[in-house]
């Protein structure tokens, strides 16, 4: 009987060890490339988000910065300073998971320009949110402004919750901005 | 197992007549969620191949050490190591589709296609055959994905990009959204099964 429970338990322990060393063998080759890839779709969207910022080694993260800023405002979750403004990558929820937004706001308080990370919004309707068309109707608002459907800002057709996610994603890197920005 | 049933029809049967998708009905969910876009398509397809395959081999190889009363714990565990293994891979060389695919990468681990092929097939055969089996269990997967992502991305946003360019157009047309979204799954899956059972019953006659 004793045995028995004995060889099961080995066999399990003998087939999770070689599991567990195949998995950190492929974590140990995969992890700088991973967060490369990562650290480079973030500083393309920063660049895109403040149009001043030509190269990437004008940015710099300040870690300093983005740990105040977390604990005021929720969806912070990381910021690029520059001499021309800073960048602030901010989440917040929308209808297919998570909108990671990086927007860029100049010395002036306003936004420079807003840039998509990544989205999961269903495509032809919330995918929308990464037109032109859409995203460049941020460009000048400032902390305070209203931020509101039909008020001042134009909707994705057919997609509330997605133009509501990227309100909120806004309205907190405004409001981070006006908090702790220089 | 049936020694005289050749090594090719291992490999063929998963295609066409135990087509995971078609005929035994597993695997639907990821099926119907990722087959909005072609290129969604083929890159779950090839994980789900890449991990049955090589699920099947291990599994396969050791099938005769397992204590009967394990198996399954044994079976996960190998199933999510390799899923894991993707995973990771295409989280490091191709972030942009990783991105789409998201939760569906992880949730391999419990699609009931690749236990389905361990505790059916790999834990009764020998190595080939089970490798083959996986293979085919995969392209079968694979190409029923294939064709889905085309009508659906065709006919739901008029147009079919694969790897950012934009390979047929369907012209200046308003699509029907409806495709790309989940009761298109569900329409187009049903409408293929109409399909192909109207096809072998024709075939029958």
């Amino acid at each position: 009987m004793i045995e028995r429970i004995l060889r099961l338990g080995l066999t399990l322990l003998i087939v999770s060890i070689v599991a567990a060393v195949g998995l950190g063998l492929t974590y140990a080759v995969t992890k700088e490339r991973i967060a490369k890839q990562k650290e480079a779709e973030e500083v393309k969207a920063c660049i895109d988000a403040l149009p001043e910022v030509k190269s990437p080694s004008e940015l710099k993260e300040d870690k300093d910065l983005e740990k105040r800023m977390k604990k005021k405002v929720e969806g912070v979750m990381k910021v690029y300073t520059s001499k021309k403004g800073e960048v602030i990558l901010v989440k917040a929820r929308g209808y297919g998971g998570p909108i990671n937004l990086a927007v860029g706001i100049g010395k002036d308080g306003k936004i420079q320009g807003v840039a998509v990370i990544s989205h999961n919004e269903t495509p032809g309707l919330g995918a929308n949110l990464e037109k032109e068309e859409f995203l460049s109707q941020f460009k000048g608002k400032k902390n305070g402004d209203p931020l509101e459907i039909g008020k001042d800002v134009k909707p994705i057709t057919g997609a509330t919750v997605t133009t509501k996610a990227v309100l909120t994603d806004i309205k907190e890197a405004l409001k981070a901005y006006s908090l702790f920005g220089r | 197992m049936d020694e005289k049933t050749s090594l090719f029809y291992e490999f063929k049967k998963g295609i066409v007549e135990e087509n995971p998708l078609m005929k035994l009905m597993v695997g639907l969910c990821s099926a119907l969620a990722v087959s909005n876009r072609v290129e969604n398509g083929i890159f779950l397809g090839l994980a789900a191949t890449f991990v049955i395959f090589f699920s099947n081999i291990i599994i396969a190889s050791i099938r005769k050490r397992i204590p009967d009363q394990v198996r399954i714990p044994v079976f996960i565990v190998v199933i999510a190591s390799f899923v894991t293994i993707v995973d990771l891979t295409m989280k490091a060389y191709f972030p942009a589709v990783y991105d789409r695919l998201g939760v569906w990468i992880p949730l391999i681990v419990v699609n009931c296609m690749i236990l389905a092929r361990a505790e059916g097939f790999a834990y009764k055969n020998p190595i080939l055959r089970s490798a083959l089996d996986g293979l085919g269990i995969g392209m079968g997967y694979t190409l029923v994905l294939l064709v889905m992502g085309v009508i659906r991305e065709l006919f739901g946003t008029g147009k079919i990009v694969l790897f950012e360019k934009t390979i047929v157009t369907l012209g200046p047309v308003n699509p029907p959204l409806i495709f790309v979204m989940f009761p298109g799954a569900f329409l187009t899956f049903g409408c293929l099964m109409a399909l192909l059972n109207r096809y072998e019953m024709s075939k029958k006659e």
